[in-house]
């Protein structure tokens, strides 16, 4: 063992990789990163920042001098930390709390792989003593096309379409249907065509979309597009939709009538959540909110539990966790709910990363302590 | 129409039934409406009333303090207390008028409203009353702008306008008892029919709605007969019962809640409609009687019985809140002794002595000299403690959770550590840490204290206990180590400029910047990751990169960059202490810099000054290193 890694240690490559002159450059393009990344939140917004700065392997400083993203530097950072396993570290006694650091420094790393590309996350808005199994994205839209049943159940096929282009063609198979996409806005604001000559089919009489630029918070653009529907290779219908609208716009193919809407993605959950109550408190004499929480059922196969979900105690399930986000008043007192739905596999990692690295500090600093004493 | 609004009336007296009441009328009480109040000298037993206000109960003094800094930024009025003040306008509001107690920053808004600019910048009732129309004007037009995109005049119009509204409010929270032009009644039958004295002509809301029963008898006949064949008793008639319809419903909904209802709802009421709301309860009675009687006593200086009508008073509000609120006359007057003794102030005062006796101690090194810097340091640090703990009791949760609060609690925990370090290190290098961080932040903290009461409730999201209790006191705790590194680093750089062949000095003072470093890195680590643990608890995220988050990963990395560069070799010694020093920077910027990132060049008084002074700070800090780092490192090569 100690003989491969004398050959490892002097392999030039991890003597390269192991250079703490890379961490120490690492660690200071990650300090500038985040700085940066914060300042630059006022003007672009959380989400906008997050993908420049943390979530891009690179990106352009005033549209020509390339930067390293958070996602390169904490790679490098990675590999960096992995050659200095091999080459720096001294296994020995008196070094064991540096090398708990850096392990759990390395299940952050494993942490953050899994979250980035696991998470998923989307809400539940519930009326008192409504019920859903079916979660909705903030700002991921698809385009869902279904067939009208006489039954309370309907199959509906979707398309993500936050990456829709121009001409490119999606065929609904099951339906033999081909959708092709005239024209695609993420953001846009849509009018109704008032003297009624109308071009394009659509549910709420809206005949022109402009295109408008995308907002500082994603869950506020709303998509809208043009779409050609195409059977056995013949076009059949235009249909312009607009995300915001309640309902989809219904045409014809060979006697059977079809919706298309172009709606925010949604996620199905594998059970199903009936809102039995919710109340809130706030302090008194103001308008602070103190409290709040839905008395939910959760109900998976036939078996049902009732839960309690308020803040700071979600209710978790599998790999999903449901949180109380939010509340809304309806116009006629009704009471609305909007949980979070998150579903993350790797939520319990942070956890453990925070555990071990933090032991390790603990251990570190008491052997300085002890060590200077003695 | 006419009829249907009579019969409403009445309709409401049935229901507010106030002739029920049977307050004792006095004389002297009927007269004072145009002369000047004898007012009695001593106000303090209204101090231990409590008010439900922004959501907390509190003591009137509270109340009266936070009232009067909000309106004109001082805590103090005319060199007397601020319940002194407040007491003046609730009871004698005319009085009051002339009082300069609104305050505006900006010459302008005076000038835009057509009054003249006072060189104190704070203008009385009667000077901005002519104007409210315009005001209001304004300020609803300046309401209608993005709260973010409001500029200094339009935020401080905002201001001025709610803080007339509140005082209009406060003036009349006790006019019910004032005699007044709407219920004057000229027509001797009936004066006479109510039992009103010949003599007065004017009476107030409460002594007309007494009568509610005569006047329901009275106003009998006017439902049947045609308006144009009413007598003259019947006409004032008729105007009093109006009156009395249309005051009710005026004066609905004060914020002066002073008394808490009777259905054990938490909720509180004004005194205005508790006269309703108080009919059918004996102890209501009970309380509105000594409501008034204090205002006659007020008016007529008899100070033993306005003393006692207060207490009776309290009394009777405790009373009744034994079973929700079963310790709060405790805590209430828990919370004056908290105000009187100031403890965040002195404890100031002290540390500020601590720094330049320190100096002193530098020159004469003298052992006694020591002792007395000990002494005061130790009783700076119990008043800082103490005032701690009386905060955490009154508001029954772990002592950090606004920005105020932090300063309080980083000063603390640094003055500790000094405490701790000059235990070890019997040198007098604990003493500077704790002189300097106690007495900067809480003095940075005193000046929040002028934004209003500090002693707030919780949102939701924050509304939990445990995690404030962890999250929370980790970061600061962290903040703090890394401040005291901070203060250290720039010591050995001194150090290493004046004695650079003391090795023995200078290694226990690197010694000192290390530990204070590791233990600031362990637990602004700590308080990073609880506070990850607790949005993920909260939210389902970890980590989402946002400003305050950030802000702990750049104490994190900043230290991270110190220690791996040292071992690298790519800092020596003097390097590490320049970055702790530095490190002060990364601190400000992740604990209150962030905060003002939001805020931009908006808002106005307090924050921006912070951010003034926060950038100033930063040149002044990075001028310092740069000057002392290449001196401390040449004067080591000489003599070292």
């Amino acid at each position: 063992m100690s003989q491969l890694r004398k050959s490892l240690k002097a392999n030039p490559i991890i003597k390269f990789l192991a250079s703490i002159k890379i961490t120490v450059v690492c660690l200071i393009l990650l300090f500038i990163l985040t700085l940066w990344g914060t300042i630059a939140q006022v003007e672009a917004g959380l989400y906008e920042a997050q993908q420049r700065f943390f979530y891009s392997w690179y990106f352009l400083v005033l549209g020509y001098l390339p930067f390293p993203g958070a996602r390169l530097v904490l790679w490098v950072l990675f590999i960096n930390l992995t050659a200095n396993t091999i080459k720096r570290f001294v296994y020995k006694m008196s070094q064991i709390g540096i090398l708990i650091i850096h392990f759990g420094l390395m299940t952050y790393f494993f942490a953050a792989f899994v979250t980035f590309h696991e998470v998923q996350e989307s809400y539940l808005m519930l009326k008192e003593n409504q019920s859903s199994n079916v979660s909705v994205s903030y700002h991921e839209w698809e385009l869902a096309l279904w067939k009208k049943t006489k039954e309370d159940k309907r199959e509906v096929l979707a398309f993500d379409s936050n990456h829709f282009k121009a001409l490119e063609m999606y065929p609904f198979l099951p339906f033999n249907i081909d959708v092709q996409v005239k024209s695609y806005y993420p953001n846009a604001q849509a009018y109704v065509n008032q003297e009624g000559n109308n071009e394009y089919l659509n549910a709420s009489g809206i005949q022109s979309l402009q295109a408008i630029a995308k907002d500082k918070e994603p869950e506020k653009n709303i998509a809208g597009g043009l779409f050609e529907i195409f059977h056995k290779g013949k076009k059949l219908h235009t249909i312009m939709l607009y995300g915001g609208e309640i309902q989809g716009t219904s045409f014809i193919v060979e006697r059977d009538e079809y919706f298309l809407m172009l709606r925010r993605k949604k996620y199905e959950l594998p059970f199903t959540i009936h809102l039995n109550k919710f109340d809130m408190s706030v302090h008194p004499g103001t308008e602070i909110p103190r409290h709040f929480q839905s008395f939910v059922e959760v109900e998976h196969q036939g078996l049902k539990r009732e839960v309690l979900i308020y803040m700071n105690e979600p209710l978790r399930y599998k790999s999903f966790a449901l949180y109380q986000a939010s509340y809304s008043l309806g116009q006629n007192g009704d009471k609305y709910s909007t949980l979070a739905v998150v579903k993350n596999r790797g939520h319990l990692l942070p956890y453990i990363s925070s555990l071990i690295t933090f032991l390790g500090l603990v251990i570190h600093f008491m052997f300085m302590a002890f060590k200077r004493k003695r | 129409m006419m009829m249907k609004k009579l019969i409403t009336t009445i309709l409401v007296f049935i229901l507010l039934n106030i002739s029920t009441y049977c307050l004792a009328q006095t004389d002297a009480f009927f007269n004072f409406s145009q002369i000047k109040p004898k007012t009695v000298a001593n106000v303090d037993e209204l101090k231990a009333i409590p008010i439900l206000d922004n959501g907390r109960i509190k003591p009137l003094e509270t109340y009266a303090k936070n009232t009067l800094i909000q309106f004109s930024g001082r805590s103090r009025f005319e060199k007397k207390e601020a319940i002194n003040w407040l007491s003046k306008l609730i009871f004698a509001p005319e009085s009051a008028r002339y009082d300069k107690v609104f305050l505006i920053n900006h010459p302008g808004i005076a000038t835009s409203l057509g009054i003249l600019p006072e060189k104190k910048r704070r203008y009385s009732f009667s000077q901005l009353q002519p104007k409210f129309e315009k005001l209001r004007e304004l300020s609803n037009a300046a309401l209608n702008i993005d709260p973010k995109e409001r500029d200094i005049v339009e935020n401080e119009i905002i201001r001025l306008y709610q803080n007339m509204e509140s005082y209009a409010h406060l003036s009349i929270c006790f006019s019910f008892a004032f005699p007044h032009p709407d219920f004057a009644i000229t027509d001797p039958h009936l004066k006479e029919a109510l039992g009103f004295k010949e003599k007065v002509h004017q009476f107030s809301f409460l002594e007309v709605a007494q009568k509610a029963d005569e006047l329901q008898v009275l106003s009998k006949p006017l439902e049947t007969l045609p308006e144009d064949q009413w007598s003259e008793t019947e006409r004032q008639t008729f105007r009093v019962i109006s009156s009395l319809f249309d005051w009710s419903l005026l004066y609905r909904d004060l914020s002066f809640t002073i008394i808490p209802t009777y259905q054990n709802d938490e909720k509180w009421i004004s005194p205005w409609d508790a006269i309703g709301a108080a009919v059918t309860r004996e102890e209501g009675r009970q309380e509105y009687k000594a409501l008034r009687e204090l205002l006659i006593n007020y008016w007529n200086d008899q100070q033993l019985e306005f003393d006692l009508n207060a207490r009776l008073f309290k009394q009777s509000i405790y009373e009744r809140l034994t079973l929700n609120h079963p310790r709060l006359a405790n805590l209430v007057e828990l919370e004056l002794i908290y105000n009187r003794i100031k403890g965040f102030f002195y404890a100031q005062i002290l540390y500020f002595v601590v720094f330049l006796l320190f100096f002193i101690f530098l020159i004469f090194s003298k052992n006694w000299l020591y002792k007395i810097l000990y002494t005061l340091l130790i009783s700076g640090f119990v008043l800082h403690a103490v005032s701690i703990v009386m905060r955490i009791i009154i508001l029954q949760r772990p002592p950090v959770s606004n920005l105020y609060e932090t300063f309080i609690f980083v000063s603390f925990i640094c003055v500790l550590t000094g405490l701790i370090i000059e235990r070890i290190q019997k040198n007098g290098l604990g003493f500077i840490i704790a002189a300097v961080c106690g007495y900067v932040f809480l003095a940075i903290g005193g000046k929040f204290s002028a934004e209003g009461d500090t002693l707030q409730m919780l949102v939701a999201v924050l509304n939990s206990n445990f995690w404030l209790g962890t999250h929370v006191l980790s970061i600061t705790t962290g903040y703090s180590g890394v401040c005291v590194a901070g203060i250290v680093g720039h010591v050995y750089l001194i150090q290493c400029i004046v004695k650079p062949q003391d090795k023995t000095l200078l290694n226990s003072t690197y010694k000192v910047l290390i530990g204070s470093l590791g233990f600031g890195l362990t637990m602004t680590f700590l308080g990073t990751n609880l506070g990850g643990i607790w949005a993920d608890q909260s939210w389902g995220r970890f980590w989402g990169w946002d400003p305050k988050e950030n802000g702990a990963l750049l104490i994190i990395l900043w230290i991270a960059i110190l220690f791996h560069a040292k071992i690298g070799k790519i800092i020596s010694q003097v390097g590490l202490a320049a970055g702790s020093a530095l490190g002060l920077l990364v601190v400000m910027w992740a604990w209150f810099g962030v905060n003002l990132l939001s805020v931009g060049l908006h808002s106005y008084g307090f924050t921006s000054g912070l951010a003034t002074n926060l950038s100033i700070y930063a040149v002044c800090q990075i001028l310092i290193v740069i000057i002392l780092t290449p001196l401390a490192n040449k004067r080591l090569k000489v003599k070292g």
